[in-house]
């Protein structure tokens, strides 16, 4: 059995512990053993982006220390799995952290990515009759890219009618600290992308990075839209023919 | 040959080398390029298929082209004089004007050919004129482009400032791309040719998008240009 | 004129030019265009078998250029010099001002025409000019409007006059120049030809940037579509070129790839319209040459990139590409830059050319989305510079607000003790809770204010996720309740 290391983030651990429980469901149901490094932080990129280092590089000290012993690190979000793979330029001064953080980079996968390219899965026997619409997020396109992997799960959930988003590549205007130092931007990015996600008339946006879904779905509900917006793990752990989630009807099934 | 003055140049490169973290470097071997991509770009391509996309690549840059043979030239020229309003031409001293038995032609229609000995009223007269005629020394297929080595003969002006240019192409100048173009000039270089003090690639009139993203034919350089192709050999 | 736009500070500027409808729709309009006209000359362009290697052949090229800049420019000008062509090596925009105005001086001219050249808008040249008595006219169509326009500055690299519609155009020609037509772009740029063709005629020196300088034959490649440059090099007798230093390729070699990814990264043109590559004239008796060269090498700043991290963005070929998909520029626009360098590159250059006290905030209008990144023709990491200038910014050139700096070593402390990460997750549905409503925080306290002003917040899941997991895991190891 594939033993598989959770890397739940600092964001879904706060605010989005239903999304870590599927995640985790999705990962034993195909047949993982996961395990949670208790040790774990924030993989410091708040600070590494707004120019702390230092103060980013203890967070990744104790990262690195945390999952020592993985065989495999999976993460929900594509922008702190490309974090991870960051670590190794961050200790470029410093040979032995360098290698260990080399060694954290090279077992670390974003969840889509683990089930498509690892597992070698693309049916994860899901069901989920909705109009959707997908959200690429920047970092986990461009940074770790992964382009692929959550189109190809997502055509095999049953029922689903997945409808491109145009402008897809543009910014959602989350960008971690980006989204409260720059708030007017950030709010005229946001409105973009709703009127993008509008016109394509879906019911539910999904996502598979809780810093955008965070951002878009609260601009959302401050609009007053009543689109839902759902992390992948929810979709893919919805089984059962009508649509219904799969255990534990109290979980949330939206993200907000 | 008069040399020029240089100045301000020790300090200004003493101070770059410091910031490069090293001393002042006065020749450097310039690698093998590991990244070669240009070479391949229609390496196999025969003349015919260079024709082809010439012709296809200048149109799209909304340049008129033709083709034609040696002997159909003059009747080609004409017709084209006849499009472009006609007189008054003005054309570059060029051999090849004889070569390809244009003169009685031009003089019927009064072509005047740029002289040295007539002083600055050439530029004048090129910039009152309607026509411009010159010969394309290499012709780049991938972009619809003309490369002209301008000297006090073959002068710019004559594909500047009339309003209309007419170039004519002999078919043996086609070669793929700029990187042929480029190497020419490289390999005159590296042997101590001093070049021409002009080396000018057109490829179509002058355009400008400058207005909305809206694309306006026809602003300082000439408004309309046509390639005619001879097949020569 | 010179590298700086308008006097405002960062955030009303941007907030100004938000409210701007026409402004927002061609910026958004002119970014969807170029970036597909970009992709089908590149990317999708079969004919050129891998755009990546083209990339990296930019970048190999670049770097070993930038490393021997001391030689390349030597070589440089020496070439052009032993053509007879001048050179002046201007350490400073004064330095570079001084000599041209002393030159024009000598001149006894007056009538001054202008190609292109976003480095003399840098070092202020126009005014300059101005101030001993020249007319200086711009040529090139966009900087030709801006320029009747009282002096109005460029909103983007390659097309500067973006933020105006054609009736705007339209009117200022009518009211400055007593045009009578329509607003037709055909019918503006006409009127644009008729009116500079006398006074290229009639031209005394003209003044050229440099797209490329050719260090090998001592050549100057300038890359245009309409024409202008081709008269400013042709008909005065005087012809200034001013170049930022870092304009340079070897030999004509490397230019073959550096106007290939230009011209394609810029408008998705193969080539454009007239390359053009110019040496100070041998032949005495050429009637249509100009008479006198004279070359202006500029730094102005750009030395402070040399031999540190950011000497990549050096490479930069003024192609706009990173202009054209920052999603940041799609809103605020060129102007709020507040810098004739917008976007990306103007983000990480104008701080570097001049200084974080005036450019400092530019590094932060950035969600670091990496499309600059992803497009860079010569493979500037665009994004990762702004990351090492926000270091910079925080360790002491700027004037971060005294409460982050304290946050983040919360942080920091935080994050490498997970008792005290634990701890902070387990309080927080409790600290926010007062504040939850229906599950959401719609007025969220202190730092979380900024994010409460536009969106809602999700209440912290009060479920812990840890405490999930360990009762999970215990369940399943009783032989497992889930099926």
């Amino acid at each position: 059995m594939m033993k598989v290391s959770l890397f739940v983030t600092c964001l879904c651990e706060m605010f989005y512990a239903d999304v870590a429980k599927d995640v985790v469901e999705v990962l034993e149901r195909l047949g993982c053993e996961v395990d949670f490094p208790t040790g774990q932080v924030c993989c410091g990129q708040p600070a590494y982006n707004s120019g702390y280092r230092k103060d980013a590089i203890k967070a990744a000290k104790q990262m690195i220390k945390a999952f020592e012993g993985a065989d495999y690190v999976v993460s929900p979000s594509g922008s702190c799995a490309a974090m991870f793979k960051e670590y190794p330029a961050i200790f470029a001064a410093d040979p032995v952290m360098k290698e260990k953080a080399r060694q954290l980079a090279a077992k670390t996968y974003e969840f889509t990515q683990f089930i498509v390219d690892v597992l070698k899965v693309e049916d994860v026997g899901a069901s989920f009759p909705v109009k959707a619409t997908y959200h690429t997020s920047c970092h986990m396109t461009r940074l770790l890219g992964v382009t692929e992997a959550p189109f190809k799960l997502l055509k095999h959930v049953r029922g689903l009618e997945l409808v491109p988003l145009s402008n897809s590549y543009d910014c959602c205007g989350f960008g971690g600290t980006f989204s409260v130092k720059m708030v007017p931007i950030s709010e005229q990015m946001a409105d973009e992308k709703i009127r993008h996600i509008e016109e394509t008339e879906a019911e539910v946006l999904i996502g598979a990075d809780n810093g955008c879904l965070m951002h878009i779905g609260g601009r959302l509900n401050r609009l007053g839209k009543p689109i839902r917006v759902m992390h992948i793990a929810q979709v893919l752990n919805h089984r059962g023919e009508g649509g219904e989630p799969y255990v534990d009807e109290d979980r949330k099934s939206t993200v907000l | 040959m008069k040399q020029g003055v240089i100045q301000n140049r020790e300090r200004f490169l003493n101070h770059l080398a410091e910031k490069l973290g090293r001393g002042r470097k006065t020749a450097v071997e310039k690698p093998e390029w590991t990244y070669q991509p240009q070479r391949e770009i229609f390496k196999r391509w025969s003349k015919e298929e260079l024709l082809n996309l010439f012709i296809k690549s200048a149109k799209a840059n909304h340049s008129e082209v033709y083709e034609t043979t040696a002997e159909e030239l003059p009747g080609q020229l004409v017709k084209t004089f006849e499009n472009f309003g006609g007189v008054p031409i003005v054309a570059s001293k060029d051999a090849r004007f004889a070569e390809f038995g244009l003169e009685s032609v031009l003089s019927e229609y009064g072509v005047s050919f740029w002289d040295i000995q007539k002083g600055s009223r050439q530029m004048d007269s090129a910039a009152a004129a309607n026509i411009g005629l010159s010969f394309s020394d290499l012709t780049l297929a991938e972009s619809g482009t003309a490369v002209f080595f301008n000297d006090k003969h073959k002068a710019r002006s004559i594909n500047l400032l009339p309003v209309s240019s007419i170039i004519i192409v002999p078919k043996s100048t086609l070669v793929p791309r700029i990187t042929q173009a480029c190497d020419f000039i490289n390999q005159r270089v590296q042997s101590g040719e001093p070049i021409e003090s002009y080396i000018n690639m057109v490829s179509g009139p002058s355009n400008s998008a400058d207005i909305e993203m809206n694309l306006v034919v026809g602003v300082h350089g000439p408004i309309k240009v046509c390639f005619i192709v001879v097949i020569d050999k | 004129m010179s590298m700086k736009i308008g006097n405002q500070p960062f955030f009303e500027r941007v907030e100004k030019n938000l409210k701007d409808p026409y402004m927002r729709q061609a910026m958004a309009s002119v970014q969807d265009r170029l970036r597909g006209r970009k992709l089908s000359a590149t990317v999708n362009d079969e004919s050129l078998v891998d755009w990546e290697m083209w990339r990296n052949a930019g970048e190999e090229i670049r770097t070993h250029t930038l490393n021997h800049l001391d030689v390349y420019l030597e070589q440089l000008s020496d070439n052009f010099a032993a053509r007879g062509g001048h050179v002046f090596f201007a350490e400073t925009a004064e330095e570079a001002r001084l000599y041209i105005q002393e030159l024009v001086k000598k001149k006894k001219a007056k009538n001054v025409v202008k190609a292109k050249s976003m480095v003399t808008e840098e070092i202020g040249l126009n005014e300059a000019l101005e101030d001993i008595g020249c007319q200086v006219l711009e040529t090139d169509l966009a900087e030709y409007i801006l320029q009747v326009d009282d002096h109005d500055r460029p909103s983007h690299i390659v097309v500067p006059a973006l933020h105006k519609n054609r009736e705007q155009i339209r009117d200022i020609f009518h009211e400055k120049m007593g045009y009578t037509k329509t607003e037709k772009p055909e019918e503006l740029t006409a009127f644009a030809r008729e009116q500079l063709r006398n006074s290229f005629l009639e031209a005394e020196v003209g003044i050229t940037g440099c797209n490329f300088a050719v260090a090998e034959s001592g050549s100057i490649v300038l890359v245009t579509n309409e024409g202008n440059a081709n008269m400013v090099t042709t008909i005065p007798d005087t012809v200034i070129t001013v170049m930022g230093m870092e304009r340079i390729v070897p030999s004509w070699e490397e230019l073959d790839i550096l106007v290939t990814l230009l011209c394609r990264s810029a408008i998705g043109q193969k080539l454009t319209t007239y390359i053009t590559g110019f040496s100070p004239e041998l032949e005495e008796d050429s009637l249509d040459s100009p008479k006198d060269y004279h070359l202006v090498i500029v730094d102005n700043g750009r030395s402070n990139a040399l031999g540190t991290e950011f000497q990549p963005v050096l490479h930069c070929i003024r192609c706009a590409a990173c202009v054209n998909v920052c999603p940041v520029y799609r809103h605020i626009g060129g102007h709020s830059y507040g810098s004739i360098y917008q976007g990306p590159i103007g983000a990480v250059l104008s701080p570097i050319l001049g200084g974080y006290e005036t450019y400092g905030e530019l590094p932060y209008a950035s969600s670091l989305c990496g499309a600059c990144t992803e497009t860079c023709p010569v493979k500037i990491p665009l994004h990762e510079l702004l990351i090492r200038h926000r270091e910079r910014y925080v360790n002491g050139v700027g004037h971060p607000k005294t409460g982050e700096k304290m946050m983040m070593g919360l942080f920091g402390i935080g994050a490498s003790t997970p008792t005290l990460f634990q701890m902070a997750t387990k309080m927080a549905p409790w600290m926010l809770g007062p504040f939850a409503e229906d599950g959401r925080v719609t007025k969220g306290p202190g730092p979380l204010k900024p994010w409460t002003e536009i969106r809602d917040l999700p209440a912290p899941s009060k479920d812990n996720f840890r405490k999930w997991f360990k009762q999970h895991k215990n369940s399943n190891s009783e032989g497992g309740a889930d099926s």
